[in-house]
């Protein structure tokens, strides 16, 4: 396996629409380079579109930071997306497929859970939310 | 450190939210303020020295002299210049000052003043004024602490200005997006009943909104039956942005005109029909030429 340098960590800010593209293109860049192969790049991409446009949407601003991981030999990406808006008062409706306050198709969550290999949301309503996402390239 | 960069990024709370947090995060004191002051004579008596000798090095650069066009030009510069440092040594550290900062910053960036012009300035009259103070001062035990005083306070007041810099070109960027997201939505016609509508940018709310109006009224004055949408200049396609897309092909619909999605990479689709997007919408992904001729099948059939 060949090794490449990546910096530890990458951070994006997340403010406006272009941030969300930003943070998908820089996503997906990373995920190229570490070896991930191009459905996994979309997977990704797509999971830090939701996790992205969720904090424009929901909390104005926030970010997201990325970072590449060894476990085991095993390479993967690690996504935390934070922010400090009003938070989520119950994180299990949230999480339920069709639960949306935005009028929208409330798949962003539980959509991004399902493509990612973790999945982790934490929240103090009034205090904001963070999720952590990660995926392991596949042997 | 790791955590005021945290801090930094989420947006909040973070050191150049309020004046007092600003003065905290550079570690201005009362008493740092009072030590610039009592450089104020000192400064005063070498201004002139300082600015005159500083106007010669700058006309020396071919860039920095397209900026001054007349000699009285140099000498308004000059007095705003003396001014600018007076009050740097002098003038209460507080919103109003900040305010002030902020708008000779953009009056600066507005006037082509470039950051490193701008630093350079400063450095240079930081560094001629601390030559002199060492001069006339040097066996003053109190000289040095003053000067690193009085370099607490110019590099807060730099802040100050490069945060102007950074707010104009966001400002330009906003403008820009905003332009994009404002350009018209061409509807073509491809044959009789037949329309193509290439959407490029983002897909936000309020784009969406003005796509939607944009089709219906296409279908409308066109008699369109079928209509492509093609989204292969859509930046970043999620749920969001797939529930905007699905509104606008059932409007159409209950218009009587079938939509067909083209421009959709066949990884993204995969990766929205995961997350769970379903529907037809997303089943006719495929490029352009594929399908018009999915179209043209449903007129001709
Ligand atoms: N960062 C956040 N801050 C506050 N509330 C949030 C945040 N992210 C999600 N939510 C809440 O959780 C709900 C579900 O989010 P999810 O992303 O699953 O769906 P959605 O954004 O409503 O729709 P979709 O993502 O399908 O366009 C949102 O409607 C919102 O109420
Ligand atoms: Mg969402």
């Amino acid at each position: 396996m060949t090794s490449i340098e990546l910096p530890a960590e990458h951070i994006q800010r997340i403010e406006r629409d272009g941030d969300v593209v930003a943070a998908r293109q820089t996503g997906r860049r990373i995920a190229a380079e570490m070896g991930f192969g191009r459905p996994e790049q979309a997977l990704i991409a797509t999971a830090i579109s939701e996790l992205a446009r969720n904090i424009v949407s929901y909390a104005e601003r926030g970010s997201i930071t990325f970072r590449a991981e060894d476990h085991a030999g095993r390479r993967g990406l690690r996504i935390v997306a934070e922010d400090r808006g009003p938070g989520i008062p119950d994180l299990a409706q949230a999480m339920s497929d069709g639960f949306s306050t935005g009028n929208s198709l409330g798949l962003g969550l539980p959509g991004t859970q399902r493509i990612m290999d973790e999945f982790d949301i934490r929240s103090i309503p009034g205090e904001g939310v963070t999720v952590t996402v990660a995926k392991w390239i596949s042997r | 450190m790791d955590d005021i960069i945290a801090s930094s990024t989420g947006g909040h709370g973070q050191p150049g939210d309020g004046t007092a947090d600003q003065l905290r995060w550079f570690d201005i004191t009362d008493t740092d303020r009072r030590r610039a002051e009592a450089l104020a004579e000192t400064a005063g008596d070498v201004a002139d020295e300082i600015i005159e000798a500083f106007y010669a090095h700058l006309l020396s650069f071919e860039d920095a002299r397209r900026h001054f066009r007349t000699d009285a030009q140099i000498e308004r510069v000059k007095r705003a210049q003396q001014t600018y440092f007076r009050e740097l040594l002098s003038a209460p550290l507080d919103a109003g000052y900040v305010e002030n900062r902020r708008r000779i910053g953009r009056i600066h960036e507005r006037a082509g003043v470039t950051p490193t012009l701008y630093v350079g300035a400063y450095a240079y009259y930081l560094h001629s004024l601390g030559h002199l103070v060492m001069d006339r001062r040097g066996q003053d035990p109190q000289a040095v602490p003053l000067l690193l005083s009085l370099i607490k306070i110019a590099h807060f007041d730099m802040a100050q200005a490069l945060e102007t810099y950074v707010e104009a070109r966001e400002a330009t960027i906003e403008q820009r997006e905003r332009e994009m997201s404002e350009l018209p939505t061409p509807v073509l016609q491809l044959r009789d009943g037949l329309l193509l509508i290439p959407v490029v940018g983002t897909l936000d709310s309020y784009r969406a909104r003005s796509l939607t109006v944009k089709l219906l009224e296409g279908i409308r004055d066109h008699r369109a039956k079928a209509v492509v949408l093609d989204i292969t200049g859509v930046a970043a396609v999620d749920s969001a942005v797939a529930n905007h897309l699905i509104q606008t092909m059932t409007a159409a619909r209950l218009m009587g005109a079938t939509s067909v999605l083209t421009g959709l990479s066949a990884d993204v689709a995969q990766a929205l029909v995961k997350i769970g997007v379903t529907g037809e919408t997303l089943r006719t992904a495929g490029d352009l030429q594929h399908g018009i001729e999915i179209a043209e099948r449903l007129l001709d059939g």
